[in-house]
Order: structure tokens, then C-alpha cells, then sequence
């Protein structure tokens, strides 16, 4: 601001340099970690056309990267078995180096680990199978064999009866060629129940039906040596005849995934094996349990250094990243860094520098120096919890120019209270209230939790919503509104019958008979039949006043911006047309309403807009508000023509003369220069060197002309969207209030009243306080971003990044 | 209570608010600076507010003319 006040908070960027910083190499890394903490140094790239294979850490950066999957790989491998790292903040001095040895060796002894145990898993599972396969086979063995051997008892008794009749028939059937007698051979083992049936066709197709398949389900689902996974399975019996058949089911069985499993005929090897089967699964299961206890301790371990690994890692890995953007010295013994930062951080910066110096022995310090650059800083400001969400509303349409005017500072008054114009109601101002303050006041439990999305941006702006409930039960008291049901608070109402029998209240209306209701909107007009055309006229009055007035300040901020600047042409040809454009149309208009209201006219305001373009000359007869307002709509409309020109032509002419007066001395004071100046001069003209098209600025103007004039109407018009969401809202309530609530209660009947309350409720919180609140957000958010801000915010800045390892963290996260 | 009286209340009150924020949170001029213009953008636009729909009722063209069911 101008020279009596000191510098704002928040109104400008902080004041930035840009630096250079000469660091010996021995305490190169040491001296960035201490930026690092300090966090008030954004490094300039120096070797931005190297690519990252080419720069001098990049083998640092992938040994970092190497450190980080390892951990990751932990990390993963915690999750699975279920131990997360635990939060320890038992701050052990570790090397970077030692920490890289010993997470390769942790890695080797986890993976093998890992290995052993998937392998004993593995035979695990498969004697299991095996298991299953000896049980059920078994039985279908046994139960085979005593069939067969009942069937035998029974042919034996048969063939004894008709021994006389066939005895000769029997014995040629069966003693049948013996060299075409095959012997049959079987395989057993487990195929997924769900292609066994699959399994079993094509086991037939194959062998053209010469097979026997026999299946047996097994309950309970069984663990698959190969994949881990637990499925159904059968067991299954296939007896075949020949040693093609053999083969082909063999390929049959690994195509579908089935385990064989060998099986004696012999009951006593049966169970034999049966036995040794046992022994070997519970001495397996032994093994596995020690391993995986010590699998388990092992992560244990891990899980309590996990943070802080992490945490070195990273910085390591952000340590030289950023080395990596420093430029080599020729001698190849010092590091040159350049980089942005505040000007009040100087003394910090030297004070770290000095430290790493003395803390890595260093015999040479760091050699700290401001440059002067033409090129524009970042912009940085410095913002608190509390206003941080607000320059972020700001931020999210443009970053500020370098030290142009935040519109941040008014945007946190009146952003809320535009959304509160909208959302003037103090019944729902008071739940948002409760809802933000529940949120604020277990800020800190939130603020290191993870929340889900819609959550994360409540929580992010619940000062902005702070402030927008404050102000919508402030504007609720004004519209009288607390869930649409108005309340004498503030005194009787003005108005009252025209006499005792009340008989005219229905048709000609109440007479004003007291003072003005004093605070917000007399009580008496809801529910009133002419409720709505008052608040139509009320409402879109006072948008047009709203509007009119943000957009002064809007143009007035530019007399700052100018004014900082020292830009008197943006202040002669932009900022005193541009008010007088404004304010001689919208102004003007501003003025009558508020005259109306004040006598009470019954003057037409359209007319008289109309006609002052129209028929300036004309008398205004009956729509005359004062004396010599025809000469005063004169003098405006003249003004506002005047200014059109005035806004267009002498800028981009007079921006001509200047350049070429400079352009002139230029030229002069190289000649005179000594050598030095000239180099100066040639390092900073590839950047501060502009060609001047005249063609392109007058274009340039013209544009902003017409901008700025067809925008004076639109974004006048904008603001009506003020009324007609603040009318929607009060509306809407009131539907909800009476068709439902009161309506719900003129039953007598308990069951009804409650479903009443419960619709009211899930309306009241789904429609007006989730996504009205959205819509009035949104809607201030525009007049915030257009009508406001396209008065006088260039936002073509970029955002002060600093080097910090607090944000870094964060970010990963 | 008229139109000028209750304006009066607006400025006493943003001075008294203006006061608040100049003791309560004291941080420097730059800070004050900022806060001060927090109070006043906040007491201009609530004052803004009220005095519309005051003078907007003040003699009001338009009267309540109320429902035939009450």
C-alpha cells in the first residue's frame, strides 16, 4: 500500500531473491540437508539439459531408488503377514551406507526365507493331498474289493448250481486269448471339482472309452501345492489299458491341473505309507511354524525401524536429487546452487550454511551471494492454517503475479458472505456451524488420519465453512429465516390491520403503522401473498448493490496494483476510465435504488435505464427522481462514451513513446559502459530483452476494452444469480417446512408425524445443506473468479516451492 | 431505533471488533494491518446487508397482503 502503512500480510508476495551459493563438495551434502530442514530455498534447475543418466549423483539417485523398493518390498510383505509398522520414534544415529548394507541383507535373508518356506509349504500341501488321495482311494479300493468279492461268493454259488448246464461256454469265455489279456494299470490323484466333469469327457473322448474313472469328493477344500490357493477338489481313480492310454491320460491329467499321486494295490504298503505320510506332515509342519515365527520376528524388527529407514531414505533420495541440479564447478571441488528465496530467510540460509560447514569439517565454508536477476521470482506467501484454504480458492484459478495484490485478504470476508447472500438461513447456518466446529475441534485427530475424498475437502476448508456459517445465520437473521419459519426477534412488526374488524388484510393489505422493523426483514411478510414480488425486488435490488460495489473494490485494487508498480498509465488510462465507465452506468443505477427506497417513488428505474440510452434528450416527466437528473444522465452517458476511447487509444501509443525513450537511453549507456557493465548487461538481456510489436499491444488493448466494457454489463447481470439462488434456497425450505413438516403434523396420527420428521430431516440435510451449499460455493466461487478478480488479477505467477523435506514427506503420502 | 442510529452500532461494533483483534492477537503492524482489514471488509459487508433490506422497507410500495387461509 502507499507509503504511511506498513506492508500487509498476504496483500503481496514476500519480497524474494534469487541466490547463489558456492558449496565446497566435501560438505555438499550435508549443507542441502540443512536447506532441507530449513525449507525456505527452491533451487533452480542448472542442468536442465542433462539428462538424468548424465548428472553427477545419478548412481546416488538410483542407489536411493534401490533403498526405497527394498522398502517397499518390506512394506509389502508386513501387510501381508498382517504386523504394520508401528509407529517408534526411537531416533538410532544411522549412516546412510550402513543402512544401504543392511537392508540388502535383510532383503537376501527375507527372500530366503520366504523361499524356504514356499517350498516346505509346497511338500506340505502335496503330502496332504497325498494323504487324502491314500484315504479315499483307499476306500474305493476296499469297498471294490469286498463287492467284487460278494459278487464272486455270488457267481460261485451260481456257477455251482448250473456247474452241469455250461460248463463248456464258461470256460471258453474265459480262457480267452492270453496274449490279448492287458493287464489294467491305474493312476491316482486330485482334480478340481469344477473340471472334473470336464476332466471325465475327455478322459473317455480320448481313450475312446476305455477308461474306468472312479471319483470321490473331498469335503473340505484343499490347499494347491502349485498356486497356494484353496479349492475343492476330487479325488479320482482312472484305470486304463495300455500304455497309449497311459500317456494320453497323463497329458489329460497335467493339462487340467491334476495332481497324481502314486498308490500300491498292497494294503500293507497302503498302510505302510499311510503311516510314513503322517510322520513326515507333522514333522513338516514343525519346520513351517519355526519358520514362520521366525519370518514374523524378523518383520517385527523391521516394523520398528520402518519409519525411520523410510524417512532417511527419502531424504536421501530428495538430498540428491536436488545435488543433481547443481551445477559443477570447473575445478570440480565446489557445487554452484541457484535458487529462489525470501528475503527475510537470508540470515537463516547462512546460518545453516554455517553449520554444515563446521559440522562436516569442511576447511572452506559456503559462499553465500544475492544476484540480481530481470527474470520474475516466484510468488510466496506466507499463510497459516486459517488462511491457507482461502489463497488455495485463490491459487486454484491463478498463482499471483510476483507481488501483484493477493485478492486472498478480501476474498476471506467476502467470499463466505456472498455465499451466505445465497444461503440466508440460520437454522441451516447453525448445523453447518455444529458440523465444521466438530470438524475443527478434532482438527488434530483428523489431520493425521486418513479420510475419504469428500471428507479430505470438508476437512481442508473447514475454516472457509467456518466463516460461511457464521455469516449465513448472520444473513439469516436478515431474511428472517431459520428453517424457512420466520421470528419477532427484533421488535413488532410495522405492519397492522387498516382497522379493527381486519377485513381488507386478505385483499387491499396491511398498513405500515410503526417503525421500520429494525433488524433484517419484518416477520409479517412470510406466508404473505405478496411475499414473493417484494423479495423478487428486494432480492435483485441489493444483488445489482453487492455487485456493484465488489466490482469498485475490484477496480480499486488495480489503483494499488498500478500504484505499486509505478505504472501511471495503467493508473490515468486504466483504473480512472474504467471507474468512471463503471460507475456512471451501474453507478448511477446503484444510486436510484437506493433514492427509491428512500422517498418511497413509485418511479420506474427501467424506464429510466432504458430511455437514458435510448432518448437522453427526452423529458422524464413522471420517472423524474430529482431536479436535474436529466442533465446529470447527460453529463454520465457522456462520461461513460468519453471513457471508452480514453480506455483504448492513449495506452498502447504512449507505451510506444516510452519504450523508444528507453530503448534510447539503452543504447546510450552501453557506449559508456565499461566492460563489466557489459557483461552484466549480456547475461540479463537474454532474459529482460523484449521486442516491442506495436500491433500486438493496441490488439492486446482492444481486447481489454471490449472486456472490460461488454463485461461492466455481464458481470452486473452475473450478480443476479445472488437473487435467484438465495430466493431458490428460501424457497425451497419452505416447501419442505410446510408441505412436509406441517403438513406431516396436522394428522393425528404418531406414525405419520414421525415419517414427517424423518423426510424433513433427510431433505433438509440431502437438498439445502449438502447440495445447496455446493451450488452457493460454487456459484461465489465464479463471482470470486470472474466478476472480482478479471477487475484487476493477472495470475499468471508461479508458486514458491521451496526444498523441504516436511513437504516431501507429505507429498509421498 | 432510525437508520443513522443503528449505523452507529455497525461502527461501534466494528471498532470495538477492530480493538479485539488489535490486543487479543497482537503480531506485529503487518499482521494488525491485515486483520484490521478482515474487520472492516466484514463489518462493510454486514452493514451493507442490513441497511438494504432496512431502507428497502422503509416505505415499502409494496404491503403484505396475507393468505385467505389466515
Amino acid at each position: 500500500m502507499g507509503g504511511c502503512c506498513p506492508p500487509m500480510d498476504l496483500f503481496r508476495s514476500e519480497p524474494m531473491q534469487l541466490v547463489q551459493i558456492i558449496i565446497p563438495i566435501e560438505s555438499a551434502h550435508l549443507t542441502v540437508s540443512y536447506l532441507g530442514d530449513l525449507g525456505l530455498l527452491q533451487f533452480k534447475d542448472l542442468n536442465s539439459e542433462k539428462s538424468p543418466f548424465q548428472r553427477t549423483y545419478a548412481t546416488q539417485i538410483k542407489r536411493a531408488g534401490e533403498m526405497a523398493r527394498k522398502l517397499r518390498f518390506f512394506k509389502d510383505q508386513m501387510l501381508k503377514a498382517g504386523l504394520p509398522p508401528t509407529k517408534s520414534r526411537r531416533q538410532a544415529d544411522l549412516n546412510v551406507d550402513d543402512l544401504e548394507v543392511k537392508l540388502g541383507e535383510l532383503e537376501a535373508e527375507l527372500i530366503e526365507i520366504n523361499a524356504n518356506g514356499e517350498k516346505l509349504q509346497r511338500s506340505y500341501n502335496e503330502l496332504l493331498e497325498y494323504k487324502l488321495v491314500l484315504q479315499k482311494a483307499g476306500e474305493f479300493f476296499h469297498s471294490a474289493e469286498s463287492s467284487a468279492r460278494s459278487q464272486q461268493r455270488d457267481e460261485s454259488r451260481h456257477t455251482g448250481d448250473d456247474a452241469l448246464d455250461t460248463p463248456l461256454l464258461v470256460d471258453q469265455e474265459s480262457s480267452t486269448d492270453p496274449s490279448k489279456q492287458v493287464k489294467l494299470g491305474f493312476l491316482t490323484g486330485l482334480v478340481p471339482r469344477g473340471k472334473s466333469l470336464a476332466f471325465e469327457r475327455i478322459l473317455f473322448r480320448a481313450t475312446r472309452g476305455n477308461v474306468f474313472l472312479r471319483q470321490a469328493v473331498v469335503e473340505n477344500p484343499v490347499t494347491d501345492p502349485v498356486t497356494g490357493e484353496k479349492i475343492e477338489k476330487n479325488v479320482f481313480v482312472v484305470f486304463y489299458s495300455g500304455e497309449r492310454a497311459k500317456n494320453k491320460i497323463l497329458k489329460i491329467c497335467d493339462a487340467f491341473g491334476a495332481n497324481r499321486y502314486p498308490f500300491t494295490e498292497d494294503l500293507s504298503k497302503q498302510a505302510q505309507t499311510i503311516n510314513e505320510v503322517a510322520g513326515k506332515l507333522s514333522e513338516l509342519k514343525t519346520t513351517i511354524d519355526i519358520g514362520v515365527s521366525h519370518r514374523e520376528s524378523l518383520l517385527q524388527t523391521i516394523g520398528e525401524h520402518y519409519e525411520q529407514w523410510n524417512h532417511l531414505a527419502r531424504k536421501e533420495k530428495a538430498i540428491h536429487h536436488t545435488l543433481n541440479m547443481l551445477s559443477l564447478d570447473v575445478t570440480k571441488k565446489c557445487l554452484v546452487a541457484e535458487g529462489w528465496s525470501p528475503i527475510f530467510a537470508s540470515k537463516q540460509i547462512q546460518e545453516a550454511l554455517q553449520r554444515a560447514a563446521f559440522d562436516s569439517n569442511s576447511q572452506v565454508g559456503a559462499i553465500f551471494q544475492v544476484l540480481h536477476t530481470k527474470e520474475a521470482p516466484p510468488t510466496y506467501f506466507r499463510t497459516n492454517k486459517f488462511t491457507s484454504s482461502f489463497q488455495e480458492i485463490v491459487d486454484a484459478y491463478g498463482v499471483a503475479k510476483y507481488q501483484e495484490a493477493n485478492p486472498a485478504v478480501y476474498t476471506i470476508i467476502t467470499f463466505p458472505f456472498l455465499f451466505a447472500v445465497m444461503f440466508g438461513d440460520w437454522g441451516h447456518g447453525l448445523c453447518l456451524l455444529l458440523a465444521t466446529l466438530y470438524l475443527i475441534v478434532r482438527e488434530r485427530k483428523f489431520s493425521n488420519e486418513k479420510l475419504g475424498d469428500i471428507m479430505e475437502m470438508a476437512f481442508g476448508g473447514r475454516y472457509v465453512i467456518l466463516l460461511m456459517s457464521i455469516f449465513s445465520i448472520y444473513t439469516g437473521f436478515i431474511y428472517n429465516e431459520f428453517f424457512s419459519v420466520p421470528f419477532e426477534l427484533f421488535g413488532r412488526s410495522a405492519y397492522a390491520c387498516r382497522d379493527l374488524s381486519c377485513r381488507d388484510a386478505t385483499t387491499a393489505g396491511l398498513i405500515k403503522v410503526g417503525p421500520t422493523y429494525p433488524f433484517g426483514l419484518d416477520p409479517v411478510w412470510h406466508g404473505s401473498r405478496s411475499e414473493l414480488p417484494f423479495l423478487n425486488s428486494l432480492k435483485m435490488k441489493m444483488s445489482i448493490l453487492i455487485g456493484v460495489v465488489q466490482m469498485n473494490l475490484g477496480i480499486v485494487i488495480s489503483y494499488f496494483n498500478a500504484k505499486f508498480f509505478q505504472n501511471g498509465l495503467n493508473v490515468w488510462f486504466q483504473f480512472v476510465p474504467q471507474l468512471i465507465f463503471l460507475n456512471s452506468l451501474f453507478g448511477y443505477l446503484s444510486v436510484l435504488i437506493v433514492m427509491k427506497w428512500w422517498t418511497g417513488s413509485k418511479v420506474d428505474l427501467y424506464h429510466v435505464m432504458i430511455y437514458m440510452f435510448l432518448s437522453p434528450t427526452d423529458e422524464l416527466g413522471e420517472n423524474q427522481l430529482f431536479s436535474g437528473q436529466k442533465t446529470v444522465q447527460l453529463v454520465l452517458l457522456g462520461l461513460a462514451l468519453i471513457a471508452v476511447p480514453w480506455m483504448l487509444l492513449p495506452k498502447p501509443f504512449l507505451m510506444k513513446k516510452q519504450h523508444e525513450a528507453s530503448h534510447q537511453g539503452q543504447s546510450y549507456a552501453l557506449l559508456e559502459s565499461t566492460e563489466e557493465s557489459l557483461q552484466v548487461n549480456s547475461n540479463h538481456d537474454a532474459h529482460g530483452h523484449e521486442e516491442f510489436e506495436f500491433s500486438e499491444i493496441f490488439v492486446h488493448q482492444l481486447i481489454h476494452t471490449i472486456e472490460f466494457v461488454l463485461g461492466a454489463v455481464s458481470n452486473t447481470a452475473s450478480y443476479l444469480r445472488l437473487w435467484a439462488l438465495s430466493l431458490a434456497h428460501s424457497e425451497l425450505s419452505s416447501v419442505f417446512y410446510d408441505k412436509v413438516l406441517v403438513m406431516a403434523f396436522g394428522f393425528n396420527n404418531w406414525v405419520i408425524r414421525i415419517v414427517g420428521i424423518l423426510v424433513f430431516v433427510c431433505a433438509t440435510v440431502g437438498v439445502l445443506l449438502l447440495m445447496e451449499t455446493l451450488s452457493a460455493f460454487l456459484h461465489a466461487l465464479r463471482l470470486h473468479w470472474v466478476e472480482f478478480q478479471n477487475k484487476f488479477y493477472e495470475g499468471d505467477g508461479y508458486k514458491f516451492y521451496p526444498f523441504s523435506f516436511v513437504l516431501h514427506d507429505d507429498e509421498d503420502e | 431505533m432510525g437508520f443513522f442510529v443503528t449505523s452507529l452500532i455497525f461502527v461501534v461494533v466494528g471498532i470495538i471488533a477492530s480493538l479485539c483483534t488489535r490486543i487479543c492477537c497482537n503480531k506485529g503492524p503487518s499482521t494488525n494491518l491485515f486483520h484490521l482489514t478482515l474487520v472492516i471488509t466484514a463489518t462493510v459487508c454486514c452493514w451493507m446487508m442490513w441497511a438494504i433490506v432496512y431502507i428497502a422497507q422503509m416505505k415499502p410500495l409494496i404491503v403484505p397482503i396475507l393468505s385467505e387461509g389466515e
